[in-house]
């Protein structure tokens, strides 16, 4: 099996993943994305680290599933935090930043 | 061969189920893509001998992680008016061109480097879980601990910000 199926695999749910970020307007969708995307990279970690036979890749995915679940909670409190406030997670109503 | 055609499996059924979380209007339906394409990603991890990191991914992703989703989309309760938002002007389409033709010339790239097939996935990992234990503790103790405190920062900081306050009401 070459390694470029699984480089190519983890490049079409980063795509996936990016594409889910831009042009959703569900904050929801877009927090699902970021997890698309942080899956593609443990892919391109996991196949590089059987490929290269060392388990630092396999570490370092270990790590990126810890940030992602901190990054879920906290995105998701957020989410409960603002539709309690304003109604809505549509992410074109939150402007307050834009000046 | 034999390989070739698990691969070839689960690959497809990733990419259909990732193209139908970011493409489909009901959250709840594109959470349960989500939850089978990390399956299928854990069977893939699991196919090339990585066995921990295979439960990892389905303990905390299938189990912790897309079950949060679920409850707070449907503590959310939202209206259908809220589930089909979505743009798609020309600013859209351009940044889609360029993010598809940007990722198109870097798998190219790819597939361009030396093909040696022999050593992926074609030998037996064992103990791989013992040897994942040890190397985590001991040459990556500090950064485990690190991310320790990063949970608990995590946890404080979520209930806090979506603790009820008085101030909303």
């Amino acid at each position: 099996m070459p390694i470029q199926f699984y480089f190519c695999l983890a490049l079409v749910m980063f795509v996936c993943g990016i594409c889910g970020v831009l042009f959703r307007r569900n904050i929801i969708f877009v927090l699902m994305g970021i997890e698309l995307m942080l899956n593609g990279v443990n892919l391109v970690f996991v196949s590089g680290s059987t490929f290269l036979k060392n388990l630092d890749g396999q570490i370092m995915v270990f790590f990126i599933v810890t940030v992602a679940a901190c990054e879920a909670a906290v995105g998701l409190a957020m989410v409960i935090a603002l539709f309690r406030r304003y109604g809505t997670i549509a992410t074109d109503f939150y402007r307050i930043l834009r000046g | 061969m034999n390989e070739l055609i698990v691969f070839g499996g689960l690959a497809g059924l990733i990419t259909l189920c990732s193209v139908l979380v970011v493409s489909l209007a009901n959250p709840v339906s594109a959470a349960v893509f989500l939850v089978i394409d990390l399956f299928l990603l854990g069977a893939l991890y699991a196919s090339q001998g990585a066995d921990f990191v295979a439960a990892i991914q389905i303990i905390i992703y299938t189990g912790a992680i897309l079950v949060l989703f679920l409850f707070v989309i449907m503590i959310l309760n939202l209206d259908p008016q809220h589930l089909l938002l979505q743009r798609w002007r020309f600013l859209e389409k351009f940044s889609l061109a360029l993010v598809v033709a940007g990722f198109a010339f870097i798998g190219f790239k790819m597939l361009e480097m030396p093909a040696t097939s022999d050593r992926l996935a074609n030998h037996p990992m064992s103990d791989n879980t013992q040897d994942l234990a040890l190397m985590l503790f001991r040459n990556y103790l500090w950064p485990f601990e690190i991310v320790s405190m990063l949970i608990l920062l995590a946890i404080i900081g979520s209930i806090s910000i979506a603790r009820k306050k008085k101030a909303d009401f």
